[in-house]
């Protein structure tokens, strides 16, 4: 009986399914201990984000002159309260949600204002790309801290202004990256095949060019991250980005300052906050660039 | 010959045939495509590269016409113009006794040509399923999902690749002889009456490439095509030819029968790239090279006849006139001044010891 079934065809030539493209990411990215790391430290920053009304201990706008400045460790106060006597574990639980905010924001809608231009840029090509491009250029020509604190003192402050000055900053180098990898996609044999097909441009766009051109620009973008959320630190600390009471974690390590000789652990806790944060982002990026070489 | 006869007859048997056997399928009418080099600042170009200019042919029905000739010569750009994929700078096609863009147009013509490409893996999406590249072009054309998988798996059949085992499969699984079956299945897929093969087979083994060689022949057979088969391995090209073209630095150095070409080169420089050959009888091995020095900058050729800085038997004349095609031998026609009557070269009436 059981020889009888093996003389089934099926068994002889097994039918072979290959796993997706994204299952094969998912399984190198599983192996990566590194990047599973990150990933799951980005995760709890997210869920703190969250759930921070649950979780923090304290009002972190209630404060106290009495308590200003306690030492990490103070009972009640397990990180130490900050220059107006407010829980710093608190404050630090709920400033991951304007943190990461002002980091992710600028970030996505410069993935997609810049995949657009640049892909557009690099399919078309000839003059219209020398236009989009070298318009780009111009953009390179300030340090990007200097021009996000141009664009937001012009805008005049406030956390709107400073995602639209933060998304402006992002979008040249994105749409570089957008362009040059359009560029390589479409002198492909690939494209030149759809085109003999008679396929029409968005056809091609959307069916071979998409699929090949926006994992290296979403492994680019993500490395962004990190430096978006330590731009718009900057901006708050200058007083451009995030207003106080509010908490977010450059701002606070603005306020904080003043008391860097008198409790400088203190001081010091959301520049942590911020260090883990974008030393997490990049490293996930860096893994899922690996992750998504097909040939890895 | 007979052979090519019944071809011509089976192809024409093709309802979408209009001209009948004897109305070539593709005449080519001064082609020219000149590549702009080095632009100034006001984007105008200095120099240009020659790369295809003013070619002339035609292909029969049904037929497999041979392209050969050193690199550089505008094989492939000839076959990018073919295709439609680059734009001519002027000369005209006509298909099948329609000119292409006035009479028919560009995309009727392109579902009826198509083409495979050297590089079998550049030229498979890598993202997209083997199924789902060649379902691609029938898609577009406006078959439903179904219907153009359905075909998919039967010409994965038709290429020697089992469509249970390979259609689900990524291009980065399959060797490189699979991927390139993959690539004419594709090819295929649009029923073409013309399949244009640009190196097709130049980049797999040796037995890879004899077995696929094999296989166009069949599909040939089978589908009624008309192949335009471009390469620099000339033993391939005398197996699989009908009639073979020898291109030099763009223009059309010889074109005629392959068998007749091979045995009797007319030009001088089909004579020279044939002698290149190795010969597999230790006494017909070749002593002399052949030729001597590279083949001169497309930017600026030579003037009058493009081979006569190589020529053995260049004359004066040959650096002032621009020999045109003239018949030549049994089956040739031959661009070269020797084998034209009134040129004034000076070897005129003793050809044949080229």
């Amino acid at each position: 009986m059981a020889v009888g079934a093996l003389d089934n065809k099926n068994v002889i030539a097994p039918i072979q399914v290959s796993d997706g493209y994204w299952k094969g990411v998912l399984r190198r990215l599983m192996r990566d201990p590194v990047t599973m790391g990150a990933l799951i430290v980005i995760l709890l920053l997210v869920l703190m984000a969250i759930f921070a009304p649950y979780l923090a201990p304290a009002d972190p706008f209630k404060s106290s002159m009495l308590r200003r400045l306690r030492p990490i460790g103070t009972p009640g106060f397990p990180l130490g309260a900050d220059e107006l006597g407010r829980d710093m574990l608190s404050r630090l639980i709920f400033g991951a949600r304007l943190s990461l905010f002002m980091g992710v924001t600028p970030v996505l809608m410069a993935f997609v204002i810049g995949s657009g231009l640049g892909i557009f840029a690099g399919y078309v090509g000839g003059a219209l790309n020398t236009a989009i491009m070298r318009t780009i250029d111009v953009f390179y020509a300030f340090p990007s801290v200097l021009l996000a604190v141009a664009l937001s003192g012009a805008l005049g402050a406030g956390i709107f202004n400073a995602l639209v000055s933060l998304t402006i900053v992002f979008i040249p180098p994105i749409t570089r990256v957008a362009e040059s990898v359009t560029t390589q996609v479409r002198n492909r044999d690939y494209v030149e095949a759809a085109r003999a097909s008679g396929a029409s441009g968005l056809t091609i766009v959307r069916v071979h060019v998409l699929g090949n051109v926006l994992s290296p620009i979403f492994v680019y973008a993500t490395s962004l991250v990190s430096v978006s959320m330590i731009l718009a630190s900057g901006l708050s600390f200058l007083g451009l980005g995030v207003r106080p009471p509010e908490p977010e974690w450059g701002l606070m390590l603005n306020t904080l300052r003043t008391a860097i000789y008198v409790n400088p652990l203190v001081a010091a806790l959301p520049g942590v906050m911020i260090f883990i944060t974008s030393i997490s982002f990049n490293m996930f990026s860096d893994g899922l660039r690996s992750a998504m070489d097909v040939r890895a | 010959m007979t052979e090519l006869a019944d071809m011509q007859q089976s192809v024409a048997r093709d309802p979408r045939d209009r001209g009948g056997p004897r109305q070539p399928l593709l005449s080519v009418r001064g082609l020219v495509k000149h590549f702009p080099v080095g632009k100034n600042l006001f984007g105008r170009s200095r120099n240009v590269v020659r790369a295809v200019d003013d070619v002339d042919f035609e292909l029969l029905k049904g037929e497999t016409l041979g392209i050969v000739g050193e690199s550089g010569c505008g094989k492939s750009t000839t076959a990018r113009l073919l295709m439609n994929l680059i734009e001519p700078d002027a000369g005209e096609i006509i298909f099948d006794g329609e000119v292409v863009g006035h009479d028919i147009s560009l995309r009727d013509y392109r579902r009826q040509v198509q083409m495979v490409f050297q590089d079998s893996y550049a030229s498979l999406n890598p993202r997209l399923t083997i199924e789902d590249s060649i379902a691609f072009a029938p898609r577009v054309h406006g078959v439903s999902r179904r219907e153009a998988v359905g075909r998919a798996h039967d010409l994965l059949a038709r290429v020697g690749l089992e469509p249970h085992r390979f259609a689900g499969r990524y291009p980065h699984e399959l060797s490189g002889g699979q991927r390139q079956r993959v690539n004419i299945a594709r090819a295929l897929a649009l029923e073409p009456r013309l399949v244009i093969l640009d190196e097709a087979v130049s980049a797999l083994d040796k037995s890879v490439e004899a077995q696929v060689l094999n296989l166009l022949l069949d599909l040939k057979d089978a589908f009624g095509l008309t192949y335009i088969f471009i390469s620099h391995d000339l033993n391939v090209v005398r197996f699989i030819s009908d009639r073979v073209m020898v291109m030099y630095l763009g223009k059309v150095a010889e074109i005629g029968d392959a068998e007749s070409v091979f045995a009797q080169p007319q030009h001088p420089y089909s004579a020279a790239l044939l002698a290149s050959m190795p010969a597999m009888d230790p006494d017909a091995r070749t002593e002399q090279a052949p030729l001597y020095g590279d083949p001169p900058n497309p930017i600026d050729p030579p003037p009058g006849c493009r081979f006569h800085t190589r020529c053995r038997f260049a004359d004066p004349v040959c650096s002032q006139t621009v020999p045109s095609l003239t018949p030549a031998g049994e089956t040739q026609q031959v661009a070269c001044l020797m084998r034209q009557y009134g040129s004034g070269h000076s070897c005129i009436g003793l050809e044949g010891r080229a």
